[in-house]
């Protein structure tokens, strides 16, 4: 009889053995270091002595409130994001559209196009520092042959953004065009046909039967890109460091910079916590649109 | 009628030729400027073909970057991340697929939340935190630091394809009082093996790209990955650029090939992520 019943107890218990030690391993190398890092945005560590820092309460947000560098890194910071969303998600769309339905060489095509997204960052920073650069790269050999002269690509306020999106475009595109292909397989085709041999034009076509398809799976995409572009470090640092006069200078490459080359750990985590504020909000955004459209589909 | 349908058709070839030099040019330009001379590209201009006379050269270049010894760094890397990743993930899957229990809810948020936060957000206390415990500079600390990021992602490959095999494989084998333990490593695993392989690819990948955490944390020369070996050429103009894109050539080759072969899994398991959550 208690036999069963400490069994039963047991039984209870075996979820946990499986979930803990992955919820532990988390606990350690990833929410006490997010915890530790809203902690240390309130003292004024540095990194001589990371271990030890003085509270002094909201003084790193004061100060950072009060600089306009931050405002700046915020407003970099969006407008990428935004951009990114914009044309990587408009090309991945275009790109999925254009090689849906089968032609000859369809897989090498296929292939190509989900270049950008395989090569390793660091590998397309050097290519694309390479194809930038101011007197040997391809790009102003291509402008100077045109007439147009060179262009600053990395270096100027003007072309420095720009010049990081087309790199952030040629990395994300390939993955929204392999998300909105998988959600085009769910499209009849049947009644794509029924719609163009009614006589409706391919935009029409498009918006009355594809879209509704594909619209969760660019939501998604959108979404995914966005919290990446927040995220990413490796190719805006290496590109342009941030600059020039942090007009590239993104909250991650901020904090790396405050933390290591200007040595404030406790300002850097300041900066942190906006960025985690950032990630969350968007998330949530996620998950309120993901909910609503749940009880719409219900209704 | 004809005409039009001829033209749509042109057009639509027209814009899949232009996607194609948008997305491959960056690697052919890669592939192309590793076998080129410098005295050609920072000269007369660099030459559009890839002129295959110049192995010989590169390959004797490539002999003067400690490539072979990054490649080694990254593979250890990337490798402890993967079996680590894996190991805590199918724990991770098993027990979401297969249970209810009290907290689920919060440890699939946690999950979700893994894949919003930016790297750069624990940089600072993970570097404080292993200069005490000694981690840092060592690539332990490096892939501990990696598999917060990847074993969320492992865990949801895994967790799809468990969900997809049926509970009655299992049950008789729960019914004879098989250890639970034993059911996910010598019933479940051997059914997923694709996913496993998918799951594999996506953290070995994760920790092979991975800069930021390892250009902070490993301040020795012999440590280093591939990654932040080949960005140390930023900015400095002794080695020459051809064997610099050789390198990032070979670094890149093999992440193209696995990408390519597991695309679509890839896909179904970042998006999974995010659409549980």
């Amino acid at each position: 009889m208690t036999g069963s019943k400490i069994r039963s107890g047991m039984t209870r218990l075996v979820p946990y053995a499986f979930i803990l030690p992955p919820m532990i391993y988390l606990m350690v190398f990833m929410f006490w270091p997010l915890a530790r890092q809203m902690y240390m945005s309130l003292t004024n560590t540095r990194i001589i002595n990371p271990n030890r820092g003085r509270f002094i309460g909201l003084g790193n947000y004061e100060r950072l409130f009060d600089d306009p560098a931050f405002y700046l890194s915020l407003k970099a910071t969006l407008v990428y994001a935004v951009l990114a969303v914009v044309f990587g998600v408009s090309l991945g769309v275009i790109s999925a559209l254009a090689i849906d339905r089968p032609f000859k060489g369809r897989a090498v095509v296929r292939a190509i196009l989900l270049f950008g997204w395989a090569v390793p960052n660091v590998a397309a920073s050097l290519i694309w520092l390479w194809m930038y650069n101011d007197r040997s790269g391809v790009f102003n050999r291509i402008t100077e042959f045109l007439g147009l002269g060179r262009f600053p690509w990395l270096t100027s306020t003007e072309l420095a953004l720009g010049s990081i999106l087309a790199v952030t475009v040629w990395q994300v595109a390939p993955f929204v065009m392999l998300v909105v292909l998988a959600a085009l397989q769910s499209v009849p085709h049947e009644v794509r046909e029924a719609a163009r041999i009614d006589g409706a034009d391919g935009l029409s076509t498009f918006r009355a039967v594809t879209l509704p398809h594909i619209r969760p799976a660019i939501q998604l995409a959108s979404l995914l890109v966005c919290v990446w572009s927040i995220r990413r470090f490796d190719i805006i640092y290496l590109l342009t460091g941030g600059g020039p006069v942090g007009t590239t200078s993104t909250l991650v490459v901020k904090i790396r910079q405050i933390a290591f080359e200007g040595h404030e750990l406790g300002m850097a985590s300041a900066y942190g916590a906006v960025g985690l504020v950032l990630a969350l909000a968007i998330a949530a955004l996620h998950y309120v649109v993901e909910q609503r459209r749940m009880k719409w589909m219900s209704r | 009628m004809p005409f039009k349908k001829l033209t749509l058709k042109l057009s639509r070839y027209l814009l899949i030729g232009m996607l194609v030099v948008l997305a491959g040019f960056p690697v052919y330009w890669m592939a192309t400027t590793a076998l080129s001379l410098n005295s050609e590209l920072y000269g007369s201009g660099q030459v559009i073909w890839p002129q295959l006379q110049n192995f010989p050269q590169l390959w004797h270049e490539l002999g003067q970057v400690p490539i072979g010894l990054w490649l080694f760094n990254t593979l250890l890397i990337a490798a402890g991340g993967t079996v680590l990743s894996l190991t805590l993930g199918s724990l991770a899957g098993y027990a979401l697929s297969r249970f209810r229990f009290h907290g689920k809810g919060l440890v699939g948020f946690l999950l979700f939340m893994t894949q919003v936060v930016p790297e750069a957000l624990i940089l600072v206390p993970l570097y404080a935190m292993f200069i005490t415990s000694g981690l840092l500079n060592s690539l332990t600390g490096l892939v501990l630091a990696n598999v917060g990021f990847s074993l969320p992602v492992a865990c949801f490959v895994l967790k799809g394809a468990m969900d997809a095999v049926p509970y009655e494989i299992e049950e008789s084998a729960i019914i004879d009082n098989c250890p639970r333990f034993s059911v996910l490593t010598m019933i479940i695993l051997p059914l997923i093996m694709p996913s496993i392989a998918a799951a594999a690819v996506v953290a070995f990948f994760a920790g092979w790209n991975e800069f930021l955490f390892a250009s902070t944390f490993l301040m020795d020369r012999e440590n280093w990955p591939a990654s932040v070996g080949l960005a140390s050429f930023v900015g400095q103009y002794e080695t020459p650029m051809s064997a610099v894109m050789g390198a990032a050539l070979v670094f890149s080759i093999p992440a193209i090939v696995f990408f390519l072969l597991i695309q679509r899994k890839i896909v179904a398991g970042l998006t999974a992520g995010a659409v549980k959550g």
